[in-house]
Formats: structure tokens, sequence, C-alpha cells
């Protein structure tokens, strides 16, 4: 009970932050939407290949946009010393890791809710609940991963640099089966229920990871 | 009863000695001022009492428990003014301390009681951004008391404080066991019992109030 109300404190403290600030949602919005207007020019799509260069096109602008929105997640609790107020609280870690990954993917919803009509709209694709389904469900396990190695190097200069390093490689197996559910419900081949249980077990496994590592990257 | 006990408390930053082997006994109720110059040690000292970092090496038992096992429980019970505030700018001072309460799992109607106790009221509804240095320490220092602390922790609370600063920090410290850092001695002998002086991380002196004067 406590870990849910410290939890949610946390992800709305952040949320109503970013609303009143607006630091964040516009710039990846215009970032996601730029990103696809380039992909549009520089692929030369048309309606036979649209579906097949889509998911690509769709996946590297949330992984950019995923990386800038979760680094900001604890650079800025840094930046404050707010991290350390929270933690003196004698909060639990896991809970106050579990709010700020909640906030950052909220956020993340937030600019694919963007991303998804503006891709509809430039590459002629259908946007079916199938598509979007698969999205949020990468979301949750790569803002786990994100923002607990956002945690990691929010106090490390290069933190711009080391975070793409440590965070891409594990955000790879939600890209395959990502692209693949994603691909699958444009149209293409391969077997979406597949990729959505993939997508799945990867979010709890991460999920429950980040969760018993939160600890030991935010206080020790 | 001892509140606080210290043995050979010691702390590097890579190969720099920051605390050398410091000892320190606190009895409840005791207010306790750390002195010394930049450098001595004072922030990392309380630090550490304050839990947030851990030593390099040395013991430490706040309230009868071990205070580098039990850091999370402990926390409950000491309320700390960190050298900077560490406030959410974007929100407003009595938002701020709705936060800590629920992350304290305390209260939010001691929010308005705290306010006013910091001499915040009137701006209760200001964001932290728009509020004054002198402003935003006075309301770290409401944040530090919200749950009722038994072991107060205070790195320099006079910083950027208005005259009026010292009245704020005798009605916070009341009935509740200090050990506060600053640089002014004259607001040390004033508020403490005990002072100790800290000079490149080993204790230099201790004493009463009168022979730290003299």
């Amino acid at each position: 009970m406590r870990f849910a109300t410290v939890a949610v404190a946390i992800a709305r403290k952040d949320l109503m932050s970013e609303w009143r600030t607006r630091e964040l949602v516009p710039a990846l919005a215009q970032f996601v939407v730029l990103a696809l207007v380039i992909a549009n020019f520089g692929f030369q799509i048309d309606s036979h290949n649209a579906s097949a260069i889509a998911p690509g096109v769709l996946w590297l602008a949330l992984v950019f946009a995923g990386l800038i929105a979760f680094g900001r997640a604890f650079a800025a609790e840094r930046e404050q010393a707010t991290l350390e107020a929270m933690l003196m609280t004698g909060a639990q870690p896991a809970a106050i890791f579990a709010g700020k990954a909640l906030a950052a993917g909220l956020l993340l919803v937030v600019c694919e809710a963007v991303l998804l009509p503006a891709l509809g709209l430039l590459f002629g694709v259908d946007v079916s609940a199938g598509l979007v389904g698969a999205v949020l469900l990468a979301t949750i396990g790569m803002a786990a991963l994100g923002c607990l190695f956002a945690a990691m190097v929010a106090q490390l200069r290069a933190r711009e640099l080391l975070l793409p390093l440590l965070t891409l490689p594990l955000w790879i197996p939600f890209i395959v089966a990502g692209g693949q559910a994603v691909q699958s419900a444009m149209g293409g081949s391969g077997a979406f229920d597949q990729a959505v249980k993939l997508l799945l077990d990867f979010d709890i496994l991460f999920v429950v990871l980040t969760s018993l590592a939160a600890r030991f990257v935010l206080d020790d | 009863m001892s509140a606080l006990v210290a043995e050979r408390l010691s702390h590097w930053f890579g190969s720099d000695p920051a605390l050398d082997s410091v000892d320190l006994l606190v009895d409840r109720g005791d207010h306790v001022a750390i002195l010394g110059e930049n450098g001595a040690g004072k922030t990392t000292l309380l630090r550490i009492l304050a839990t947030a970092i851990r030593p390099s090496s040395g013991k430490l038992e706040i309230m009868g428990l071990d205070a580098l096992r039990e850091r999370r429980r402990l926390r409950g019970r000491i309320g700390y003014v960190a050298h900077t505030p560490g406030l959410y700018p974007a929100l407003t001072a009595a938002e701020n301390l709705a936060f800590f309460c629920d992350l304290r799992g305390a209260d939010r109607e001691r929010v308005p009681e705290m306010l006013d106790l910091a001499g915040l009221s009137q701006v209760a509804r200001k964001r932290a951004s728009e509020l004054s240095r002198g402003m935003q320490q006075r309301l770290a220092i409401a944040r530090a008391v919200l749950h009722d602390p038994l072991l107060l922790i205070l790195d320099e609370p006079d910083a950027s404080l208005d005259a009026e600063g010292p009245e704020l920090l005798v009605r916070v410290m009341k009935d509740r066991t200090t050990v506060l850092a600053t640089h002014d001695q004259a607001l040390a002998t004033r508020l403490c019992q005990r002072t100790v002086v800290l000079r490149r991380g080993r204790v230099f002196g201790a004493g009463s109030r009168l022979r730290v004067v003299q």
C-alpha cells in the first residue's frame, strides 16, 4: 500500500512539473514528427513499401525519444538535489524508482500519441489497436530499463553518451519483438500473438529485475 | 541516554581523507554545533550522521540502532537539512511539503502548520523557483520537521536566512536532539550547549559553549 502511495505521488509530481514547465513533451513531439518527415523524404515511401519501412522508422523514432525522456528523469533530480531528499524520507528506493519510471513511461506514451497518428498520415499505414497495444507493451519494459540506466549514469559527466551505450543493447529484445508485432499488425508477415507474448515476457522479466536493482542503484 | 554514538568514523573520497577517526557522542536532547573552516569535513560528517552516505570505516549508532544497517528505519526518525534546499522548482511551497508528506506517510494536514512555523504562510501558493534563497531555506527546514523527527541534522541551516532565522531554528530545535554545522560561532554558542571543532577531517577541539568562547 505504502509502495503504491509513494510511487503514485512521485509520478504525479513529475507529471505536474512537466505540465507546468512543458520542458520535455513539446520538444519530444516535435522531434518524433521531424524524424518521420525526414524518413518519409529519405526512403521514397509509396504504397508498396510503406508497411515494410514504417515499423523500422517507428522504432528508431521511439528509441531516440525514449533515450531523451528517460535520461531527463533522473538528471533533473540530481541537478536539484531532490533525489537525496526523497531517499532521506525512508521511502523504499524501489517505490521511488517505480514512480519515476511510471512518469517517464507516461510522458513517452504522450509522445506516442503524436507519433502514431503522424506515422499513419505520413506513411499511409493503418494504425490498428494491435499496433498501439504492441507499442504500449514495449514502452513498459523500455521505461523500466531506461530509467534504471538513467539513474546509474545521472551523476556522471558523460551521461548523454553512456545512457545509449548501456541502454540500447538491452532494448534490442523489445525492438525485435515489437518490430515483429508492429509489422504483423500492419499486414506484413510474422505471428502477432507470438510477438506480443514475447513482449509481455520481456516486460515481466525486466520490471522485476530493475525493481530489485533499484535499491543498489539509487541508495548504495 | 545517548542519541548518537559515532566511533572512529572515517571517510575517503578517492585517496583524499575527508574524515579521519571522528568520535562523537550526543545525548538525547543535546544540541551540538560542528564548527570548522571550509573543507574541514563538516558536511561529510553530517551526511554520514543523516545516513545519506556510508562511512568508509567506523561505527555509528543512532537511537540504539546500527545506522549502517537500519538506514531506512532511521530516516523516518531523522530530519535532515542538506547543504542545498533540494526543492521542486515547479511545485508551490505547499505542494513541496505535501509531496514529502506523502513520501513520509505523514498527514497532509501538517502542511499549513509547518508553513506557519517557517513563516511561509503568505507564500504557500508560490512556486519554489519564485521564492528567495532564504525562503527556500525556510521551506527546507519546515520539510525536515514534517514528520516530527527525534533527531535533527542541520547543515549550515543559517545560510541565506534573515535576522529572524535563528528564531526559527530555536523553534524547530526545541525538544529535539540536534547536530548542526555552521561557520557562525555566535550562532553556535547561542543555539548549542556543546561545540565540536573539525580541522582537516579530525576533531580539533570540543567543549561546552563557555570554553569555546574563551
